[in-house]
C-alpha cells in the first residue's frame, strides 16, 4: 500500500490528494487534510480521480495510419514519421504551415517543452492550447486593465468577502471546492449576488438572483456601474489614487440607466439597482466569474466590465476582494504561464520583443526565433479548413468535441496533410490522426500544475504508465532529439523547471524543493520569495489600473422564427469536458450516461415534449439527438446542453464566431430549435 | 500493567511485521494522517479518528472481485499474511462491530472476510484525542487496546491473539494507570450521543418535514464524501473491465447521494431529488437501522462532518433538526 501526494487532474481549483496504490494498481484516493485549497474535501470527480487510470481502453503503443487503419508501431518508427512528415511540410509550405496544440491537462514542464519544441526546433509561434476556448478573453481583458491576466486574489479570500458577485459561473458544479466555499460564506452572512439565468445551486442561496438574458452581461454591468456612480457609491479615493481612464468610463456608462440596462437584459430596473447597491455597499466585494463571461463574441468586453466594476468600487488589492476568473482546467493557468500561447513565451514575455527573443534564443542555443505571433487555436482550425495549414500536432486535446461547430472542426482536421495526436485514450480526435502517440496520465508522471489562484503544486508518479506509454515530456524531448536538436536533454522534470525559472521572472523562485507541501503562488521572482497570494496590493502590475469602457453588442446569432430558442452550452458536475476520463469512470458515467437538453416547462408544453423524451436539437450547423430534461433550471426561451457526449455533441450546434480580440468562440449563445424525435 | 514507551513503538510494530501485514496510523508528508505501513511515515497514534475510515483496511475504496482469463475464474486474492490494524478509536470499533455483523449476515461477504478473518485489531484511546482530548477506552471489541495515559501506551489485551502478541511486553506501568483513565472517562459528557439519539427519535416520530430535507438537499453538492468517509456505509458498485486477454470485475465504494444509485432502468428514480437522497442518508442511519439492526448505525466518529465541504455532516444536520423540531421527547 503506497500513498502518493499529487494534484487532482480535473478542474483548476487544484485540490490535492494522495493516490492510494497497491501492487502497482490504484485503489483509491485520500484528500490532503492540510492543503489550504481543499482542506480535506474533494468533489465527486476528485474522489473518483483514480478510477479511469487502468481502463482497458488506454493507449499502450504508438499507432500509425496505414491503408486507412491505425496499426501499432514502434516508438522509433512513430517518432521518425512525426518528425519527417512535419519537416517535409515545412520544407514545402514554410515553418508556419504547422500548428502545435498544447494541453491544459499536461504539466507546466510539458507545456514549456512543447512551446520550446514549436519555437526553438520547428521555428514557429503557432502554439496555443485550450485556454483559447475558456479564458483567452480574461488574459486579454485583465492584462489590459491590471497588467496581469490571472485571478487577482486567493481562494481563501472567499472566506473574507462580505459581498460576492458570481457572474457566469456555476461554481458548485464546475469548481466545487470553491463553490462550496462560496455557499458556506453565504450561509455565514456574506451577501451573495448570482447573475446567471440558469437556476444554479448558488442562485438558491443568493440574496439576489439576476436571470439576465444570455449575452447581456455588458448591459447589466454597465447598468450597475451607472447606478453606483449616480448614487455616489463609487470609491473616489481608489479611482483617483490607483486608476486611469475613469472619465471615459463614466461617460460611457452615463447613458446606461437602470431602465436602459433592464430593457436589454430582461431584468427589472429595481433588480439592477439592488445589485449595484448591494455590491457597492460591501466593505470587501469579490467578483467571481467563469465561462458565462468569457465565452462570447464580446468576451473581452465582458471581462473589461468586471474589471471596471471592481476598480470603481475599490475592490482590488485587499483580502476578500478582487476579480477572480475561475480557471477551468487543472493546469490551464500553467499552460498560459508556460507560453503555450501564440504571442508569448513563458511568463507572458512577448515574442515580438527582440530582447526577449534574444534571451530565449541564447538560452536554447538557437540562432534565432520567429518574430511574429502565431495562430490562435481557433484561427488555426479555420486555416486548416481553408487549406492554409498542413500539419498539426495535438497534445491531450480533443477538438472534435470541444471546438465550436463540429462539422467545421472535422473539416479542419480532415483537411490536414498530417495530424499527430498525443493522448491517453483514442479520443474522437485521435481517431482521425495519422500518428497517435500514447501518453502517460497525471498519475504516471512527475511535474507541476498551477491552479486558478496561481499556486504551483507538485504532481507525482504513483504508478507506471501502461504498456509503452510515456510521459508527454519524454515524448517531446525524444521528438526534439529526433529533429536533431540537442538542447532538450533533461534527467527529469525538475531540471525542466530549473530552466523555466531561469527564463521566467514570475516563476524565478519556483523550484521543486520549495513546493512541499502545498506549493507557492506566483509571482515568485526569486529564491526565498514567499509567493504572492494577492496581486496588485499597493500598485497594479501595470502601474495604474486602467478603465476601458465597453459598449453592449448583442450575441452574433440571436433566436429567430426558424431557430426560436437560445442554446447555451457547458458542463455537468459529473463529467469533464469531452468525457475521455469521466465516461470511463464507473460511478461518474452511471450518473450522467447520455446527452441531454434542459428545457423550461413552458417551452416543453408548447413543443409537446415530456420529461425524458428523445428530442432533436438543430441549429444552422447541425442536428443532434438528446434526452429532454424538463426543468426550471433554465428560463423559457433558453435550452442548455453539456458538451461531453460524442453521440449527442452540443458542439455540432454551436456557432464558430470568435471574439475579435481574444479569438474565443461564442459557446454560450446560438439559435436552435427543438422537436420531439420521430 | 503492560505498557510501551513511545520510543519503543516502532520496535513493537516492526516485531509484528514477520507475522502480520501491519497497518497503523502514520503521518504523511503534508501532515495528513492515514492508515499506512510501518516505515512509510512517522507513527501518528495521537490525534483521534483518522480522516479516512480504518475499516478501509478490510473494505478498500476499490478492489478486485474476480478475474476471468482463459476460461478460468480467479477470485480476489487474500492477503498473504493476516492483517494487524491499529488505530481504531472506540467509536471506530463500534463501527467495525456493526459492519462485521452486516457483512456476516445474509449473503456473507467473502471478499470482506478474506481480509477480516484472522486479522488483529488494535484500538487506540486515552489522552490521545485531538489536542490531547480523552477518548474513553473501548474495553473490548478489539484484540488489544492501546491507551495513552499521558506518558506511555498502556497495553490492554482482550483476545487470546492479543494476549499472545503482547505477552513479552514488560509490566512497566502502575497497576492503577488504566483505572485512572477509566474514571476520568466516566465524567465525560456524551453530548454527541445525546444529540444523535434525539435526532433519531425525531425521525422515528416523523416530526421532520420534507421542507427541512429540501433545504439540506440544496446545500449538498453530491461530493459523496459523507458516504465514502463513513465506516458504516457499506454500499458498493461493480464494474467489469474487458482487457484483450482477461476480464476484471472489481467493486468500489458507492454513494446513496448519487442519482444513479437508485435510478431504475426506465430512468425513473424513487430517490430522484437531492432532498430525498439527503433524507435517506440520515434516515437510514438514525431510523431504519435501529429497526433492522437494533441500534443507530451512526457511532459518532465525526468523519462526515469533517469532510463535508458545505457543512451538512450528520452532527450538523442533527443539530439543526433538534434545534428546529425539538428534542423528540
Amino acid at each position: 500500500m503506497k500513498r502518493t501526494l499529487t494534484v487532482c487532474p480535473y478542474c483548476g481549483v487544484g485540490c490535492t490528494f494522495y493516490l492510494v496504490s497497491d501492487a502497482g494498481r490504484l485503489v483509491g484516493v485520500e484528500p490532503s487534510v492540510t492543503n489550504p485549497v481543499n482542506r480535506g474535501g474533494l468533489c465527486v470527480k476528485g474522489w473518483n480521480a483514480f478510477a479511469f487510470v487502468h481502463h482497458p481502453d488506454r493507449l499502450t503503443t504508438p499507432l500509425i495510419r496505414q491503408n486507412g487503419e491505425l496499426r501499432p508501431a514502434s516508438w522509433d518508427e512513430a517518432l521518425g514519421t512525426v518528425v519527417g512528415r512535419l519537416r517535409s511540410i515545412q520544407e514545402r509550405h514554410g515553418a508556419d504551415a504547422i500548428m502545435f496544440a498544447s494541453s491544459a491537462k499536461a504539466t507546466n514542464e510539458e507545456n514549456y517543452l512543447l512551446m520550446k519544441l514549436a519555437r526553438g526546433v520547428f521555428a514557429t509561434n503557432n502554439i496555443d492550447h485550450c485556454a483559447r476556448l475558456c479564458h483567452s478573453s480574461t488574459v486579454v481583458g485583465l492584462a489590459e486593465a491590471f497588467g496581469s491576466g490571472a485571478m487577482t486574489n486567493s481562494i481563501s479570500c472567499v472566506d473574507r468577502a462580505d459581498v460576492i458577485l458570481v457572474i457566469g459561473s456555476n461554481s458548485t458544479e464546475q469548481h466545487p471546492l470553491i463553490g462550496s466555499r462560496i455557499l458556506t460564506a453565504a450561509r455565514s452572512g456574506a451577501r451573495l449576488i448570482v447573475a446567471d439565468n440558469r437556476r444554479i445551486r448558488l442562485a438558491r442561496h443568493a440574496d439576489l438572483h439576476l436571470r439576465h438574458k444570455n449575452g447581456s452581461d455588458v448591459a447589466l454591468l454597465n447598468g450597475m456601474m451607472h447606478v453606483i456612480i449616480a448614487e455616489g457609491l463609487a470609491d473616489r479615493a481608489f479611482i483617483e489614487g490607483r486608476t486611469e481612464g475613469y472619465p471615459a468610463l463614466a461617460e460611457s456608462v452615463a447613458g446606461w440607466t437602470a431602465e436602459r440596462a433592464a430593457a436589454v437584459t430582461g431584468l427589472a430596473p429595481a433588480e439592477i439597482i439592488a445589485a449595484a447597491r448591494l455590491f457597492a455597499g460591501g466593505e470587501r466585494g469579490m467578483i467571481v466569474y467563469s465561462m458565462g463571461i468569457t465565452q462570447h463574441s464580446h468576451g473581452v468586453d465582458n471581462v473589461r466590465c468586471c474589471a471596471s466594476l471592481a476598480m470603481l468600487t475599490g475592490n482590488l488589492g485587499r483580502p476578500g476582494t478582487g476579480v477572480n476568473p475561475l480557471r477551468g482546467q487543472n493546469n490551464v493557468q500553467g499552460g498560459c504561464d508556460m507560453g503555450a500561447l501564440p504571442e508569448f513565451y513563458s511568463g507572458y514575455q512577448k515574442v515580438t520583443d527582440q530582447a526577449q527573443r534574444e534571451k530565449f534564443a541564447r538560452s536554447w542555443g538557437v540562432a534565432s526565433l520567429p518574430e511574429s505571433p502565431g495562430l490562435p487555436l481557433t484561427r488555426a482550425m479555420d486555416a486548416a479548413a481553408e487549406g492554409r495549414l498542413a500539419g498539426m500536432f495535438i497534445m491531450g486535446e480533443n477538438p472534435m468535441l470541444s471546438d465550436p461547430d463540429q462539422a467545421h472542426a472535422r473539416r479542419a482536421l480532415e483537411s490536414l496533410e498530417f495530424l499527430v495526436v498525443q493522448e491517453i485514450f483514442l479520443s474522437e480526435t485521435a481517431a482521425l490522426a495519422d500518428v497517435v502517440l500514447p501518453g502517460a496520465c497525471y498519475a504516471e508522471k512527475e511535474g507541476t500544475f498551477t491552479n486558478t489562484e496561481r499556486r504551483v503544486q507538485r504532481v507525482r508518479k504513483a504508478v507506471a504508465p501502461p504498456g509503452e506509454a510515456r510521459p508527454d515530456w519524454e515524448i517531446i524531448c525524444a521528438l526534439a532529439e529526433r529533429a536533431g536538436y540537442a538542447g532538450m536533454r533533461y534527467p527529469d522534470p525538475e531540471a525542466v523547471m530549473a530552466e523555466i525559472a531561469s527564463l521566467t521572472p514570475i516563476y524565478g523562485g519556483i523550484a521543486y524543493d520549495r513546493l512541499d507541501p502545498h506549493g507557492v503562488q506566483w509571482p515568485c521572482p526569486e529564491p526565498g520569495h514567499p509567493g504572492t497570494p494577492i496581486l496588485h496590493l499597493e500598485r497594479f502590475t501595470r502601474g495604474l489600473g486602467r478603465f476601458t469602457p465597453a459598449d453592449y453588442r448583442p450575441p452574433a446569432e440571436p433566436p429567430d422564427a426558424e431557430f426560436p430558442l437560445v442554446l447555451t452550452t457547458g458542463r455537468t458536475y459529473f463529467h469533464w469536458h469531452t468525457g475521455t476520463m469521466t465516461r470511463r469512470t464507473h460511478l461518474l458515467d452511471r450518473e450522467e450516461r447520455r446527452a441531454f437538453v434542459e428545457i423550461n416547462p413552458a417551452d416543453a408544453a408548447r413543443l409537446d415534449i415530456r420529461d425524458r423524451d428523445e428530442v432533436l436539437v438543430s441549429s444552422r450547423r447541425g442536428e443532434v439527438r438528446a434526452q429532454a430534461r424538463i426543468t426550471e433550471m433554465v428560463v423559457s426561451g433558453v435550452v442548455f446542453m453539456p458538451f461531453h457526449f460524442a453521440e449527442g455533441a452540443a458542439n455540432a450546434l454551436t456557432n464558430n464566431v470568435l471574439d475579435d480580440e481574444s479569438s474565443i468562440p461564442e459557446f454560450k449563445v446560438c439559435a436552435v430549435r427543438v422537436r420531439r424525435a420521430p | 500493567m503492560k505498557s510501551i514507551p513511545p520510543d519503543n513503538l516502532p520496535d513493537f510494530f516492526n516485531s509484528l511485521s514477520a507475522t502480520f501485514e501491519v497497518r497503523l496510523p502514520i503521518e504523511l508528508p503534508d501532515g495528513t494522517r492515514t492508515l499506512g505501513n510501518p516505515g512509510d511515515g512517522p507513527i501518528a497514534l495521537h490525534g483521534g479518528a483518522l480522516p479516512g475510515k480504518p475499516t478501509a483496511a478490510f473494505f478498500p475504496q476499490q478492489g478486485p472481485v474476480f478475474t476471468v482469463a482463459g476460461g478460468f475464474v480467479a477470485e480476489a486474492p487474500s492477503p498473504p499474511r493476516p492483517l494487524f490494524v491499529a488505530g481504531f478509536t472506540p467509536r471506530d470499533l463500534d463501527c467495525l462491530r456493526f459492519i462485521d455483523r452486516f457483512f456476516a449476515e445474509g449473503w456473507h461477504d467473502d471478499i470482506y472476510f478474506s481480509r477480516r478473518r484472522g486479522a488483529l485489531v488494535a484500538g487506540v484511546s486515552g489522552r490521545c484525542g485531538p489536542g490531547g482530548a480523552l477518548l474513553p477506552p473501548a474495553g473490548g471489541d478489539c484484540d488489544l487496546e492501546m491507551v495513552w495515559d499521558g506518558c506511555r501506551w498502556l497495553i490492554v489485551p482482550y483476545s487470546e491473539a492479543g494476549l499472545a502478541i503482547t505477552s513479552e511486553l514488560p509490566d512497566s506501568a502502575p497497576s492503577n494507570a488504566l483505572d485512572q483513565i477509566r474514571q476520568a472517562s466516566e465524567a465525560l459528557p456524551d453530548e454527541e450521543g445525546t444529540l444523535i439519539r434525539r435526532a433519531s427519535r425525531l425521525l422515528r416520530a416523523d416530526r421532520v418535514p420534507d421542507s427541512f430535507w429540501a433545504e439540506i438537499g440544496e446545500r449538498c453538492i453530491a461530493c459523496t464524501a459523507c458516504n465514502l468517509a463513513c465506516p458504516t456505509c457499506t454500499c458498493f458498485g461493480v464494474q467489469d473491465w474487458r482487457y484483450a486477454e482477461r476480464v476484471e470485475r472489481s467493486r468500489m465504494w458507492d454513494s446513496c447521494q448519487l442519482d444513479g444509485f437508485m435510478r431504475e432502468a426506465s430512468g425513473h428514480n424513487p430517490l430522484g431529488t437531492e432532498a430525498l437522497r439527503t433524507r435517506r442518508r440520515i434516515h437510514h442511519k438514525l431510523a431504519a437501522d435501529p429497526e433492522r439492526w437494533g441500534e443507530i448505525s451512526c457511532f459518532r466518529c465525526g468523519r462526515c462532518d469533517a469532510v463535508c465541504p458545505t457543512g451538512i455532516g450528520i452532527f450538523a444536520v442533527a443539530r439543526e433538526m433538534v434545534d428546529r423540531f425539538g428534542s423528540g421527547g
